[in-house]
């Protein structure tokens, strides 16, 4: 019986030094020592065959004649003189494959390693192209690690990416894509990394320091315009994918589906090739744990935009329940996003106006002429006016002379009498408002409801045209909030009613192709499909307006912040499930892993029946061979299960990690502790 | 009862509220106020909003009773900014144009006792600061549950003021011969949520294990849910009575709390999230506790809530009703509402009160054993501690009426300077009050005995109550007393306090907190360290103990915390 038990005792052996550098000096201690051929006497020579991956693969393996005392070192000086190729073999390593193991201990002899004449050994570099499904759903070619644990593997990929915190990332095996027609694929395009220098040494220091930058990007994005490409895909976001696209793609349609994903993550504490991942071979990076520390939206570009990007489409494919009202808001915030991110980006952080002198004058000047009402900050115009309507005809509606000024509408008999007092003046400070607009019928309503001691009074607003209507919807909305029409925002709100109204008009009339065109995003491609069905995209636009009034002021990296903390916010936010099967129990039920604690979700009922938190945890042990989970908890509370769509790695995996981001703090060093994170999520290796 | 009074029917005011409101008056007209808002032709004609309770006429009025003195000193100083710089003076002038809009109410806080204060509220105060100087005013604890609490007896409602909210805005929406009411309270629920968290974000745990839950356990709920990159709303869920719109008919209905809204469950719907109905977003609504609904609306329960845009004062079917089977889940779904409308407000708003109240018992805790000494040394040991007052304080005090607004120029010429530079709008009404603090605090020595219940002479009583206790503390710790006296706003006690570890305190110290003031809230970091000094009035501090913040305790985050400190220690 094998079996691990997680309690908390400090690592005992200290980190090793990078491996490549440590291979480097033994080939040169080996050089020398080489010269003076000597096999011992004692020890039969025998035959080991090698094959050498760079001599190409119909190549018959090398075959070198060794003693059982000969080091690893030694075996690959042969090799290599034996080729006689000359070459930066500094990243070479052996891998020994029925073992499926690498031989990394160059000072290690073939006998202690236990590798006899019918050992199939590679000689192959360690780091090798790998394809890496991004979050944003880009692929991107990269040397990765292949002989180190996934974690660090992780850390590297981050680092060149200019992630920080890559322990909330980790690689998963690719959901496989039904290939129905032999489509894009060639065309896909691919960014390629390959090309960066494989940096070795301060990973660790790495991990949470601010990187450098040049340019706004890390130094060696700024070396080339293809890198700088690279960089911008990265740290950008990206357009509004297509609703084909999006309901072209898998969605889980339940939890147990849900489940299936977990079973992917690759075990952080072994190496790729451990795991089957050969070159070239395509995986995901994504956020694994759902605890982002320290986002600093200075030096996480890349890291927001990408937790965006993955919070998006865990959005758009229903990976997360939300509301209805919830889809508009993360609807318009997407509009809002991919709009500013297509302008200029840089523009967007100066909204701190008063601070020069320029736009205080002209505040000044907008005041004092305020009392002698300038055009800027006034409409004047004839509209329609209907109050409490019982019935949605055009009859209630009466013509009236109507002037907006500051948060206030006042209307007049006729324009000759705006001198004197209106009819009737309405403040729209905190009131609602509302679109009611068909292009098609030409109807452009604005529905008030204006608060006042007796309740709410419903007012409606007739315009004439798309311009008129834009203006004084524009002009509701900021008085609404309290701003008049001086405001400096006046005019983009106008815009954006303008650009809903424009998608509007390209959504009932040509249906289907959505260009990237910034005026005629189809609202489709903001929403899940399960709204496609439901809403027309016209039906759809005026409910995204409506969400959008509330962010169209956030700049791009606010907007993002506001997606992620929507996101956040959901009730099942963070929640990675996995089939289980309770000790004692007869049926698959579900466990669910959140940042800080566990739920166990009965299938039957739908719901959650019992929820743990992890700081009430005392221990939890795993039973390697029945491959069974057990988890004690204060107050004598003992729960176990066998884990059924994922390995139980993953689980204790996830569980351990939880534990570890909770350790993470600001005060204690910032090196990641990757020793911590293997101790608590490691198999039987780590002990 | 009404609080809401235009400036012109003062007169009908009782006398000490006059006195009381004479010094809020002064105050607000501080004398580079005064010239530059006439300057600007602006000024005379100030906002239409403000129309119903015109702040100007009292300003004309007050600038015209004592024009000699501020003139004199600031007209020069104008001149001189204008020969500076236009850009300054522009700059200036805009600020003024928006002083001469702030919008000041008279406002009629009743208290616990029955009795009544009355102060002057301006626009740009929120419940904070309107709430420390009631604790100036009344002496009380300064515990965190003293809160503004707004009534309206016509719809049987009450809810307290968030304190970061501004107060006039609300105030304003109370129609004119309202019956509604501001009351200075002691309300437990209001930061219940920080004291126990537990009772509200593992509301479904039983009672028995929260009552036992770890004070740690409590640090690590309130990091998990207020601390990280967004709010964490509690999940709240349950059936609640809805009263039927225009009918007094309730009706059942399963209700949900997300922070975007509150959504119900239709009928013959899972409880998926797709499926909701929102039932309605917290954007334009507030959330009041209804009183009594069992025999005004026939509620199954007296256990009601109510949601409604804060502006809407008479019954209207926009007004939503809701009713629970208790007080601890009607309590649950309030405080998780204003969770999720407030956010993160709530828990700085805690914060911020919780320090108020460490400093104020660190004063409690040293005035009284001292507070037993004679009070006759207090008034020597005043004037080390205030130095500034003394030079032009007993001109003052033999003349009060005219008094105050001598003092401004007189006594303290940096302040207006620093205004005239850096012309923050907050800065008035602190400053204001540390001038006129000090003439009040000399007179009141012989009145040992005037504080609370009564107000001795009219004036001492709008900021002078301490005087006693004063006396005696200024022995051990003069400066905890005076702070909240001198300058109400928050900024300017820390540095007090801070100051007043060492005995005495030289002039500077009013002058620093002017400028501070321009940070609003700053008491954050000299309050922290004094707060380490007292016993342990607030247990639960805040973020500086974090997760297994090394306490001793044999469970799992702490045993962490070893293990990673031990690893350390290897490296």
């Amino acid at each position: 019986m094998a079996i691990t038990s997680f309690l908390f005792v400090p690592p005992a052996f200290s980190s090793t030094p990078g491996i490549g550098t440590l291979l480097c000096q033994i080939c040169l201690l080996h050089f020398s020592l080489s010269l003076s051929p000597s096999l011992s006497p004692s020890m039969a020579a025998w035959d080991l065959s090698v094959t050498v991956e760079d001599l190409g693969p119909d190549t018959p393996p090398v075959s070198l004649s060794v003693t059982s005392d000969l080091h690893v070192g030694g075996v690959i000086l042969k090799l290599v003189e034996k080729t006689q190729i000359k070459r930066d073999w500094s990243d070479h390593a052996l891998w020994w494959e029925q073992k499926q193991c690498w031989l990394l201990r160059t000072a290690w002899s073939l006998e202690k390693y236990g590798i006899h004449a019918d050992a199939r050994l590679h000689f192959m570099p360690q780091h090798k192209p790998l394809k890496l499904g991004l979050p944003n759903g880009i692929t991107l070619r990269l040397h990765a690690c292949y002989s180190s644990p996934v974690f660090q593997t992780v850390m590297h990929i981050c680092r060149m990416l200019n992630i920080r915190h890559p322990e909330e990332l980790s690689l998963l095996r690719p959901i496989e894509e039904k290939k129905k027609k032999k489509d894009k694929d060639s065309t896909e395009e691919i960014y390629d990394l390959t090309e960066v220098p494989l940096s070795s040494g301060t990973i660790h220091s790495f991990s949470t320091s601010r990187p450098c930058l040049y340019n706004g990007m890390p130094a060696h994005f700024a070396d080339s315009p293809q890198m700088e490409a690279v960089y911008k895909m990265l740290s950008v976001t990206q357009p509004p994918p297509a609703p084909e696209v999006i309901a072209k793609q898998y969605r889980p349609a339940s939890v147990v589906d849900k489940a299936h994903i977990n079973g992917r993550w690759l075990d952080s504490s072994r190496c790729l090739m451990q795991q089957g991942i050969q070159e070239n071979d395509r995986l995901w990076l994504r956020f694994k744990y759902f605890t982002f520390y320290d986002i600093e939206p200075k030096y996480d570009v890349v890291r927001l935009t990408q937790l965006y990007e993955q919070a998006r489409w865990a959005i758009l494919l229903e990976d997360i329940d939300c509301t209805e009202e919830e889809m508009m808001l993360f609807g318009a915030l997407q509009y809002h996003i991919s709009k500013v991110s297509q302008s200029e980006p840089q523009m967007l952080s100066s909204s701190a106006a008063m601070d020069d002198l320029e736009s205080a004058l002209q505040s000044l000047e907008v005041k004092m002429e305020g009392e002698s009402s300038s055009a800027s900050e006034m409409l004047v115009e004839t509209l329609f006016i209907c109050f409490r309507p019982k019935r949605l005809t055009l009859k209630g509606y009466k013509q009236y002379w109507f002037k907006f000024q500051d948060t206030s509408i006042s209307y007049f008999k006729s324009k000759e009498e705006s001198i004197g007092e209106p009819i009737q003046q309405i403040n729209l400070k905190g009131c609602e408002v509302a679109p009611d607009v068909n292009m098609a019928a030409q109807k452009f309503l604005i529905r008030l409801l204006i608060p006042a001691p007796e309740g709410m009074n419903e007012v409606y607003l007739r315009c004439e045209n798309e311009q008129q209507y834009a203006q004084w919807m524009a002009g509701c909305r900021l008085a609404s909030k309290g701003k008049s029409l001086a405001d400096n925002s006046y005019q983009s709100e106008i815009q954006s009613i303008h650009s809903f109204l424009a998608m509007q008009k390209t959504n009932s009339s040509s249906h289907g192709n959505a260009p990237a065109n910034d005026e005629s995003i189809n609202t489709h491609s903001l929403v899940s499909p399960r709204y496609h069905k439901k809403y027309k995209a016209k039906q759809l636009t005026p409910r995204i307006l409506d969400a959008y009034q509330n962010v169209a002021q956030l700049s791009l990296t606010d907007a993002v912040m506001r997606f992620i903390q929507v996101w956040q916010a959901l009730p099942d936010f963070g929640l990675s499930y996995i089939v289980v099967r309770f000790k004692g129990s007869r049926k698959d039920e579900v466990l669910g892993i959140a940042p800080n604690r566990l739920i166990r979700i009965d299938l039957g009922v739908g719901d959650v029946v019992k929820t743990w938190r992890y700081n009430n945890m005392k221990q939890w042990n795993v039973n390697w061979d029945i491959r069974q989970m057990a988890i004690e908890f204060e107050g004598n509370v003992n729960i176990a299960f066998s884990c059924v769509t994922a390995d139980c790695k993953i689980v204790h995996e996830f569980i351990g990690g939880y534990i570890f981001m909770s350790t993470r703090s600001r005060e204690k060093s910032d090196v990641l502790n990757e020793e911590l994170f293997h101790k608590l999520t490691g198999g039987h290796e780590a002990l | 009862m009404i609080v809401i009074q235009p400036p012109e029917s003062l007169h009908e005011l009782e006398d000490n509220d006059l006195d009381a409101l004479m010094a809020d008056l002064v105050a607000d007209l501080n004398a580079t106020e005064e010239k530059l808002a006439a300057e600007i032709k602006g000024l005379k004609t100030p906002s239409p909003t403000t129309s119903d309770l015109p702040p100007p006429t009292p300003a004309s009025s007050a600038a015209s009773s004592l024009p000699p003195p501020p003139p004199q000193n600031a007209k020069p100083t104008k001149e001189e900014i204008e020969a500076q710089m236009k850009a300054d003076k522009i700059k200036l002038a805009l600020e003024k144009l928006k002083e001469a809009k702030v919008k000041k109410l008279v406002v009629k806080v009743l208290m616990n006792d029955g009795s009544s204060k009355t102060l002057m509220v301006d626009e740009r105060q929120n419940v904070r600061e309107v709430l420390d100087n009631l604790f100036e005013k009344t002496h009380c604890d300064c515990n965190v549950d003293w809160s503004l609490c707004e009534t309206n007896p016509e719809l049987q409602l009450d809810r307290t003021f968030e304190d970061h909210e501004n107060l006039v805005e609300p105030l304003s929406a109370w129609m004119r011969d309202s019956e509604n009411q501001v009351l200075f309270q002691e309300r437990g629920e209001k930061y219940e949520v920080f004291k126990n968290p537990q009772n509200f974000y593992l509301w479904k745990k039983d009672k028995r294990a929260l009552k036992d839950i770890k004070d740690k356990d409590k640090e690590i709920l309130i990091q998990e849910n207020f601390c990280g990159t967004s709010i964490i709303v509690p999940d709240l869920e349950g059936v609640l009575h809805l009263k039927e719109d225009g009918k007094k008919s309730w009706k059942q209905r399963l209700f949900q709390l997300r922070a975007s809204g509150i959504y119900y469950v239709p009928k013959g719907k899972t409880k998926s999230s797709r499926d909701l109905v929102c039932f309605l977003q917290f954007d334009n609504v507030n959330v009041y506790y209804g009183k009594d609904f069992k025999t005004k609306y026939k509620a199954p329960t007296d256990f009601c809530f109510v949601l409604k845009h804060p502006q809407i004062q008479k019954e209207s079917q926009y007004i939503k009703y809701l009713c629970c089977d208790d007080a601890r889940t009607m309590n649950l779904w309030v405080t998780g509402i204003r969770i999720a409308k407030y956010g993160v407000s709530l828990y700085e708003n805690y914060k911020t009160a919780e320090k108020k109240a460490a400093v104020n018992s660190v004063w409690m805790n040293r005035s009284t054993p001292s507070s037993s000494n004679p009070s006759t040394p207090s008034p020597t040991i005043k004037d080390p501690a205030f130095p500034p007052p003394p030079p032009s304080l007993p001109a003052k005090s033999s003349s009060r009426p005219v008094a105050p607004q001598h003092k401004l120029p007189a006594n303290f010429p940096p302040p207006p300077m620093a205004m005239d530079n850096l012309p923050p709008p907050p800065l008035p009404p602190p400053i204001d009050d540390s001038p006129e603090a000090p003439p009040d605090f000399l007179p009141p020595p012989p009145p040992a005995a005037g504080f609370g219940s009564l107000p001795p002479p009219p004036l001492s009583m709008n900021s002078l109550p301490p005087p006693p206790h004063f006396g005696g503390m200024d022995q051990s710790l003069p400066p905890p007393p005076p702070d909240p006296e001198f300058l109400p706003p928050p900024p300017p006690e820390p540095v007090f306090t801070g100051a007043g570890a060492p005995p005495p305190p030289p002039p500077p110290p009013p002058p620093p907190p002017a400028q501070a003031a321009a940070v609003p809230r700053a008491p954050v970091r000299p309050s922290g360290s004094v707060r380490k000094v007292p016993p342990a009035p607030p247990k639960r501090t805040t973020p500086s103990l974090q997760v297994g913040g090394g306490g001793g305790g044999g469970d799992f985050m702490s045993e962490l915390m070893v293990a990673m400190q031990k690893k350390r220690g290897d490296h």
